[in-house]
């Protein structure tokens, strides 16, 4: 017998990591929510493209500076969608922009199956090999502690940015009042610009961190596997509320570990993205403010 | 310029009041017989080329039809109601394995399995609308994303349903098993489905349906039964996606869970949607075929180029390539392409030719009479 503390801490422990990943991705999801009311379905590609970034840049680099590069990747890939695609659409209906960052994502797919058309699965290095400890019998990665220091160091460094540090009060503004802002003397098209490059780089670093976590990862996994579950964290969060990204994030990865573990895929497969869909509804429906959000 | 995805878009063609030029031109024979000639020439030569090259081509094409009929099915949501639907995968693969189970499983005929696909994919479209009445815009796309994921990664995956990973089959219908006979059997479909869809959209329900797109509010106040007819327009947008899947799954004689994924369906259907233009059956039609082709002759261009990197991977460069051209179209055009050959299609009708995007009054798309 393995323990109703094993099968009790194994979902927590699995979701508690994978979930602090889609955490960062939600983030940045919220981020760009707040900033410009547009839902970015693009950014399951910047995940995917900081991971090809970290995976191409192991090759020439030290990992240390490759892990630089996949942020990097990611952040760059924010910066150009917010210049050639939504500040072009900033006019149009938020509907119109949704459909142009889903083409983003569609344009983008296609070349890294390309890139992949050899190799389905590229493994993804964990930056620190091994378990760090055990807890109730269920052994516990530094790539899982990893992920979730990190999302403890991001989450500290938002606080941090939003409350202490001028450009944040103008980020914060720029959202609440875009036009008295603009008379400030804050340039909106800056403010953008800074939000979708750390969207990018938050997504970058969740496509440097997920993929160790099932060894490796393939072209387009961040649309098909971590897109839905962010958005489903960050409605669950309040879409407007960054603490309610995480806790979002965080809670729906250990539902989906708990779905993974606890349900027979021979006669049900697919739990997890039922669990998502089941979660999304409900909260839509039952409360659209989501946990921490002031809005709907 | 209004967009498409608009609200507000189908206004200024509401009010248009036939102008003198327009009410009082008539074309002469010889402008008649250059419009037949117009119409025929292509055809024909369209025709002729099937003929010669088939069966390959024509196989093809099939799937370039069995495509349109998808993005009609989306124009019903994202054109018509004004809901956009990301989860495509999930209306077509539960109209394709409801056919091939009925197929293959049970041993009904062809004609059985495609009118139990067209009822489950008006049911499950129905259930998803009961969610657009509380949830509505960005919000519910998001419900549809997570349910093309759970009809992707559960409902195609369920061995008693669909075969597991090793797919159902379901066979041709009888008179059309070759791949030729197979087209014309996709086109007779394509072509019904174009017949209800102008008169859905030219009619009570078309009316209805902007201007619950335009204002709910508004809408209901005039006395327009909002909840019926939004679950109407799902319930249409079932049947055209229950329709494209028994053809899918007939088209290939095996259908499984890989075929109909979020990027191999979803995203294609909403983009030839997109391009081809919103609420212009013509356009989208004419992009799907266009992808399809684009897919299928880009090798041989490539191969007498000799450019392998080409040839290798075209069919992902066309759907790279179809990605940006979206987004160019949203940014540029943001009618859809369709707007560019309006012009064509209103002289074809026997007006003046003009250059003037709004003359027309929706030659394709909203057509309201004053």
């Amino acid at each position: 017998m393995q323990g109703v503390g094993f099968v009790i801490a194994r979902p927590i422990v699995q979701g508690l990591a994978s979930g602090a990943a889609v955490g960062l991705v939600a983030v940045g999801l919220v981020l760009v929510y707040k900033s410009s009311r547009v839902f970015n379905f693009a950014a399951g590609e910047f995940v995917t493209l900081g991971a090809f970034g970290t995976y191409l840049a192991d090759f020439w680099l030290p990992f240390g500076l490759a892990v630089i590069v996949g942020i990097a990747t990611g952040a760059i890939a924010g910066l150009l969608t917010e210049r050639l695609v939504v500040r072009p659409l900033s006019s149009r209906p938020k509907v119109t922009i949704l459909v142009a960052t889903v083409a983003i994502a569609f344009a983008i797919i296609p070349i890294e199956i390309i890139r992949s058309s050899k190799t389905q699965a590229f493994p993804a290095r964990p930056i620190v090999h091994g378990n760090a400890f055990q807890i109730f019998r269920v052994f516990v990665s530094w790539q899982q502690l990893i992920i979730v220091l990190a999302l403890v160091v991001v989450g500290a460094g938002l606080a941090y940015f939003f409350n202490r540090t001028d450009l944040g009060l103008a980020t914060l503004a720029s959202s609440q009042e875009p036009t008295a802002t603009r008379l400030m003397g804050i340039r909106l098209n800056r403010i953008s610009m800074l939000v979708w490059g750390m969207a990018g780089a938050l997504g970058g670093l969740a496509g440097v961190l997920l993929p160790p976590l099932n060894l490796n990862f393939f072209a387009g996994f961040g649309t098909t596997d971590v897109l839905i579950a962010a958005f489903t964290a960050a409605v669950l969060g309040g879409m407007t509320s960054v603490p309610g990204a995480f806790v979002g994030g965080v809670l729906l990865g250990i539902v989906q570990a708990g779905a993974l573990a606890n349900v027979n895929s021979n006669k049900f497969p697919g739990a997890p993205s039922v669990a998502v869909l089941a979660v999304l509804v409900i909260v839509l429906v039952v409360r659209p403010t989501g946990l921490l959000g002031k809005e709907a | 310029m209004a967009t498409a995805l608009e609200p507000e878009a189908a206004s200024p063609e509401v009010h248009v009041v036939p102008t003198k030029a327009r009410a009082g031109f008539r074309p002469t024979p010889a402008g008649w017989a250059a419009r037949s000639l117009a119409v025929a020439l292509p055809g024909l030569i369209v025709v002729w080329y099937v003929h010669h090259y088939a069966p390959v081509r024509a196989d093809f094409l099939a799937g370039g039809v069995i495509i349109a009929i998808g993005a009609l099915s989306l124009n019903v949501l994202v054109g018509y109601t004004g809901q956009i639907s990301l989860g495509h995968q999930a209306f077509i693969g539960i109209g394709a394995f409801t056919s091939a189970y009925f197929i293959g499983e049970s041993g009904q005929s062809f004609y059985v399995g495609m009118i139990a696909a067209i009822v489950v994919g008006a049911v499950q479209a129905v259930v998803l609308g009961l969610i657009a009445l509380r949830v509505r815009g960005l919000y519910f796309a998001l419900v549809t994303l997570a349910w093309g994921f759970v009809g992707e990664q559960s409902i195609f995956q369920l061995k008693s349903f669909t075969g597991g990973g090793a797919g159902a089959h379901a066979t041709r219908p009888g008179g059309f098993t070759t791949d030729r006979m197979f087209l014309v059997f996709c086109a007779i479909v394509l072509t019904l489905i174009l017949l209800v869809d102008w008169r859905l959209v030219a009619t009570k329900a078309g009316r209805a349906l902007q201007a619950i797109r335009e204002n709910p509010q508004v809408a209901a106040n005039y006395g327009i039964n909002v909840k019926g007819y939004t679950l109407f327009s799902f319930a249409v947008a079932g049947v055209y996606a229950g329709l494209a899947g028994a053809l899918f799954a007939s088209r290939r004689d095996t259908v499984s869970a890989t075929d109909l994924s979020f990027y191999l369906v979803a995203l294609p259907y909403l983009l030839v949607t997109v391009v081809g233009g919103l609420r212009r059956r013509g356009g989208i039609v004419v992009f799907a075929m266009l992808f399809v082709l684009g897919g299928e002759y880009l090798p041989d261009l490539a191969k007498s180029l000799h450019i392998k990197f080409i040839q290798e991977n075209a069919g992902n460069i066309i759907q790279s390539l179809s990605g940006v051209l979206a987004v160019l179209t949203l940014i540029f055009q943001p009618d859809g392409v369709g707007t560019i050959t309006a012009p064509i299609g209103r002289w074809l009708k026997g007006e003046r030719f003009s250059m003037h995007v709004s003359a027309g009054g929706g030659a394709e798309g909203v057509s309201v009479r004053p």
